[in-house]
């Protein structure tokens, strides 16, 4: 009685005490574990309990306009062993026992057949697996790891995988693959085998759009057979797909003109050929070849220099195409219209020192500006360009997209170089700049200057990409507002001269396309050797579109020094294939009226 | 006068006194008796709790065998489109199309003609095909389809024992139309559904 209930207080307040330094003491545990240390605490049990698996995102489609794939992301396998443990043993395994059919035995296979059977299956000899084998275990007795085949395709994989050999693993491996070939090769680019890095073209300077993220989740599994338990998937990281490129090509125009270039510059022996097909009202790029063309699939096959696209990234000198912008931007300034009258020489000396030749003799001739072009005359072109300022030239030329990169801004794109400005031009280049000499365009430049005559006088932005979806189902447009470089006026009597010259120049019957009216020039530039001189070779183009009564499609063709035929009549069939055949799939009604009538003499 | 409240004041204090010293304990009242169905229904109720989640637990466990069975079973089959889609893009590319064609002995026309219903106008210029059937296969090159064999190589290779000339082809073609398709009347206009 006594011992119990002398300090009744006491005692509860003892207890009191001991009762909140233990709850404390949990209390402060239960935060440290849950609260403080949680997270690196999760991650230890993650570890302990199971394996972070990475979740591939599959890099973009690039898609032409129609929806094509052009490029695509696939699953390969690389395959490899550990050395280590093929040389432990021979592989048992399962086999029905021919005693009797319903039981299985074990087998033992030896090493040798086990490398042969595997060696068949990824193309290998068993020797050379074994190689393999013994070559890591040089390096290294105690090797692990080692590749026997890298991107096999899915067949290989299963039937890896149906070999069942302990030692060897399949690995996943994204891989990138190009299922039209060399079609738009030029454009796609291409990208590093190993690691998906992008390397060229619109792999590399559209890689915003196109590029992927892995992610990493991991779970917990069933001890046995690996099964995933339910709610304990952890998501690390989240995996991203890239977006689906649209391109504005048409890949079946795209693989016949590619056809055609190539077939043309096998024939006549050039180093290389560009053909751009543009849409006159919009100035989307329809087919942009360059032959040779790489095959992203196989890009060893094809020399290193012709990998990319030359239409973008070699600029020229342009040679007498360029004389429809010279007299657009005369007809523009009011100095003169179609039937204009001059006289001509075969040689013109002007004041200021230069001297300019024609490329073929005659004596002085009456022309309009409609002969002067009809018979590319550089002499008759000069006169009617020194109407102008080289200032005022200058200003247009660059107002038609030259001097700059196109909007395209494709990758290693040049802008092409006018010979600095007017001030540094000497005298013979301010007359050679009339008519395509000592400045530089791209084939592009050119396809984009016509589509600018073709559209009357209002220059749309080149465009190579027609939007990015993204994975979410957002979609990026290029915008597209025109500008106007000339007056419709100007426009549109250069079109009707330029009809002239496909009607009465010197290629007349070889690039007629019955039913169409065509407003198209040629071109033989001499080609710079890059110290001041000329190569003996040309670059021979033509650029012109269709039908010229109401534009809508512009094609430019430029064949570089074509040994076996050096003049405009290699590029002028390749012209009238081509343009045939974008109005055939276009199904573009024909002309009804027939050319306006042009004197070329007075 | 004086003593009446003398007396009264101390008494309510007494009285409380009292009371706190010697309260009688309050008598003890009957419980009831706890009766058996509560004690059966809260027992019963968390025996039932924990079967549930048992069974729960294991459906859970039972159905995430299902689903990774499903799992394996959706992998296998994304590889398997994966590699039709392959096959299918690869016999699609214009490379492999345009050597069909070549191979079944087609060439391009190059002269559109069109033909106007509103009037019946014929534009362009129509005239035959002509030029030898070329060789794409090595100006645009596919790496992707080397190896797969044309049609034409497939069909004699498919149908042996009609396959043995090279002609089987064409007769297997001209087998079909025994039965003519009847030519639309025309009676002057181009022909047009009757419509009700």
């Amino acid at each position: 009685m006594n011992r119990t209930s002398r300090y009744p207080m006491r005692r509860i307040l003892v207890f009191a005490v001991v009762m909140v330094v233990l709850v404390g003491v949990f209390v402060v545990k239960l935060v440290d574990v849950q609260i403080v240390r949680a997270s690196e605490l999760n991650v230890q049990a993650q570890d302990a309990r199971s394996v972070p698996v990475k979740v591939y995102g599959a890099r973009g489609d690039i898609v032409d306009a129609n929806g094509q794939v052009l490029a695509d992301t696939v699953m390969r396998y690389d395959i490899a062993l550990s050395p280590k443990q093929a040389m432990k043993g021979p592989v048992s395994r399962e086999e029905p026992d021919p005693a009797d059919p319903d039981k299985t035995r074990d087998v033992d296979v030896p090493l040798e057949q086990v490398a042969a059977e595997l060696g068949a299956v990824v193309g290998l000899s068993g020797d050379q697996v074994q190689g393999i084998i013994a070559n890591a275990l040089a390096d290294d007795p105690d090797s692990d790891f080692a590749y026997v085949a890298k991107l096999v395709d899915t067949a290989t994989y299963e039937a890896v995988k149906k070999l069942d050999i302990p030692w060897v693993v399949p690995y996943e491996h994204p891989s990138r693959r190009y299922p039209n070939g060399a079609v738009g090769g030029n454009l796609l680019g291409f990208v590093q085998e190993d690691d998906g890095e992008p390397l060229a073209g619109l792999e590399l300077s559209e890689n915003e759009c196109l590029a992927s993220e892995n992610g990493e989740v991991s779970y917990l599994h069933s001890l046995k057979d690996w099964v995933r338990i339910p709610g304990t998937e952890v998501v690390h990281k989240q995996a991203h797909d890239g977006g689906t490129l649209r391109l504005t090509i048409d890949a079946d125009l795209q693989f016949f003109v590619q056809r055609i270039a190539e077939e043309q510059r096998r024939a006549v022996g050039a180093d290389w050929a560009t053909v751009t097909v543009m849409e006159a009202k919009t100035g989307r790029l329809l087919a942009v070849a360059d032959v040779p063309t790489v095959d992203p699939n196989n890009r060893d096959a094809t020399a290193e220099g012709d990998r990319g696209s030359r239409s973008f990234t070699a600029p020229f000198e342009p040679g007498s195409t360029f004389k429809a912008l010279t007299a657009a931007s005369v007809i523009n300034a009011g100095k003169a219209d179609p039937r204009s009258r001059i006289t001509a020489d075969y040689r013109y000396l002007p004041p200021n020192g230069a001297n300019i030749n024609d490329s073929f003799f005659h004596g002085p001739t009456p022309y309009t500006l409609t002969g002067v072009l009809i018979d590319s005359s550089n002499t008759g072109m000069s006169i009617f360009g020194e109407r102008l300022s080289d200032q005022a030239r200058y200003d247009d030329m660059v107002k038609f997209g030259l001097g700059a990169e196109t909007e395209v801004g494709f990758t290693g794109e040049e802008p092409g170089d006018l010979h600095g400005d007017p001030a540094e031009w000497d005298n013979q280049t301010k007359y050679a700049t009339m008519f395509g000499q000592g400045l530089t365009t791209t084939a592009v430049q050119i396809a984009s200057v016509y589509q600018t005559l073709a559209n009357g006088g209002v220059r749309m932005p080149v465009s190579l990409v027609d939007g990015c979806e993204t994975a979410d189902g957002e979609t990026t447009e290029t915008a597209s507002e025109g500008t106007r470089v000339v007056s419709e006026k100007a426009a549109d009597e250069t079109s009707q001269m330029l009809e002239r010259v496909h009607l009465e120049g010197w290629l007349a019957d070889k690039w007629n396309i019955p039913g169409y009216r065509v407003a198209a020039k040629t071109g033989t530039a001499q080609v710079p050797d890059g110290q001041g001189g000329y190569l003996s070779g040309y670059l021979v183009s033509v650029s012109g579109f269709a039908p010229a009564d109401d534009p809508e499609f512009v094609v430019s063709v430029s064949i570089m020094n074509p040994v076996k035929m050096n003049s405009s009549a290699a590029s002028a069939p390749v012209f009238q294939e081509v343009m045939s055949q974008v109005l055939k799939k276009y199904r573009t009604v024909p002309s009804g009226a027939p050319a306006p009538e042009l004197p070329a003499t007075w | 006068m004086s003593a009446l409240p003398a007396q009264s004041i101390p008494a309510p204090r007494r009285a409380i006194d009292r009371l706190r010293v010697l309260r009688p304990a309050p008598e003890v009242v009957g419980r009831a008796k706890p009766r058996l169905a509560y004690a059966i229904t809260a027992v019963t109720g968390v025996a039932a709790i924990i079967v549930a989640q048992m069974l729960l637990s294991i459906a859970v466990t039972q159905g995430a065998y299902e689903v990774d069975g499903y799992q394996v079973a959706q992998t296998k089959l994304a590889r398997q489109q994966q590699q039709l889609r392959e096959d299918l893009d690869r016999v699609q590319s214009p490379q492999y199309l345009a050597a069909n064609a070549e191979a079944l002995g087609m060439v391009p026309n190059a002269d559109p003609v069109y033909l106007r219903l509103s009037d019946g106008a014929v534009l362009g210029e129509p005239s035959a095909a002509d030029g030898a059937a070329r060789s794409t296969a090595p100006l645009v090159p596919n790496a992707l389809i080397d190896g797969v064999p044309l049609v034409t190589e497939q069909q004699t290779g498919k149908t042996p024992t009609q396959g043995n000339s090279p002609g089987a082809a064409g007769n297997a073609g001209g087998a079909i139309p025994a039965v003519a398709p009847v030519p639309p009347p025309v009676d002057g206009a181009l022909p047009t559904p009757a419509t009700h």
